[in-house]
């Protein structure tokens, strides 16, 4: 375990703030981390080169035919392969679901990331089969603004669609704002909190192999 | 950590990705992916607030000038005063002001 690939043809739906979070935190906790940006706006790549303060390695591949062999020599040094897609379903897409031992789904407050939610699941569930493997997969609420009717609604969309979530929420914080221009993640407050508890439940999903050595 | 056999994904997945875009600059505009319909969400619903009478006095002149520049806008009186205070900041929804609207002749 280990390579999780974060994925939805919606954009702007949180894909590369929640790289960010996983990245920064594990390297924080003192693993080996690497990252995949196989996204032409190349946002997670520059984050890491330009703000980032933790020791991640990133490579920026467009290409699909290289994806699976960089994901797989990447894995080789790193414990955590996190691969963040582009805003779209493509070919490396695809590829990056193949290599996942979990896929994370960004999903805001909005139709159409409810309708772009759909469709990437169905494109893991199209994979799995094709693989004849289950590649695990659930879906993330991002930019969450917790007791409005809208969020409510969102949950119940999810829900009505029969869309796996995951339990930890990421709130429409300043601190997730923030940290695309400080390259720190944050761990105190409201957003410290948020981002272990995703830590954790990736964990607990299988998504980390020894979670065992995570400092708390 | 150690090496992950990924060497039958490209292969198993080969006929999947050829229906999607790639992004390879040199390939870019090949293929086009196949649109298909996904399920719609359901539209949110608004919250149903029970509608409260409010009464308000004016100098008949004023009166005059409503209804003339509501008659106007198309509008009735009420659509155009909570138009006009949606312009101030009143949290006015679409929804207030759309069934209040003057039939067209």
């Amino acid at each position: 375990m280990g390579i999780i690939t974060i994925a939805t043809s919606k954009g702007g739906a949180g894909k590369t703030t929640i790289a960010r979070l996983i990245l920064g935190r594990l390297a924080l906790q003192g693993l080996p981390v690497a990252a995949v940006d196989a996204d032409f706006n190349h946002t997670l790549t520059d984050w890491v080169r330009a703000a980032s303060k933790h020791p991640i390695t990133v490579e920026h591949e467009l290409d699909e035919t290289r994806i699976v062999p960089l994901v797989e020599s990447l894995h080789e040094a790193h414990d955590i392969v996190v691969i963040d897609t582009a805003g779209a379903a493509t070919q490396a897409t695809i590829f990056a679901i193949g290599c996942a031992d979990l896929v994370l789904v960004p999903c805001q407050a909005s139709s159409a990331d409810i309708v772009e939610a759909i469709k990437t699941m169905n494109l893991i569930k199209s994979a799995s089969l094709m693989m004849k493997r289950t590649v695990a997969a659930r879906v993330v609420l991002t930019g969450y603004q917790p007791n409005t009717n809208i969020s409510t609604h969102v949950e119940g969309e999810i829900a009505k669609a029969n869309l796996p979530l995951m339990r930890a929420r990421l709130n429409r914080l300043v601190a997730f704002q923030e940290m695309s221009f400080t390259g720190i993640v944050p761990t105190t407050g409201l957003a410290g909190v948020q981002c272990a508890n995703f830590i954790d439940e990736i964990a607990s999903l299988g998504g980390i192999p020894h979670a065992s050595k995570l400092a708390s | 950590m150690g090496k992950k056999d990924l060497a039958s994904v490209t292969t198993d997945l080969s006929a999947l990705a050829s229906m999607m875009p790639t992004q390879r600059p040199a390939l870019a505009v090949a293929p086009t992916p196949r649109h298909v319909p996904a399920p719609r969400p359901a539209p949110i619903k608004a919250r149903e607030e029970p509608a409260i009478q409010f009464s308000l006095s004016m100098r008949k002149e004023l009166r005059k000038q409503l209804a003339r520049l509501a008659s106007e806008a198309d509008m009735t009186m009420r659509a155009f005063v909570l138009n006009a205070l949606k312009e101030k900041g009143l949290s006015v929804r679409e929804d207030d002001l759309i069934d209040l609207r003057k039939e067209r002749r």
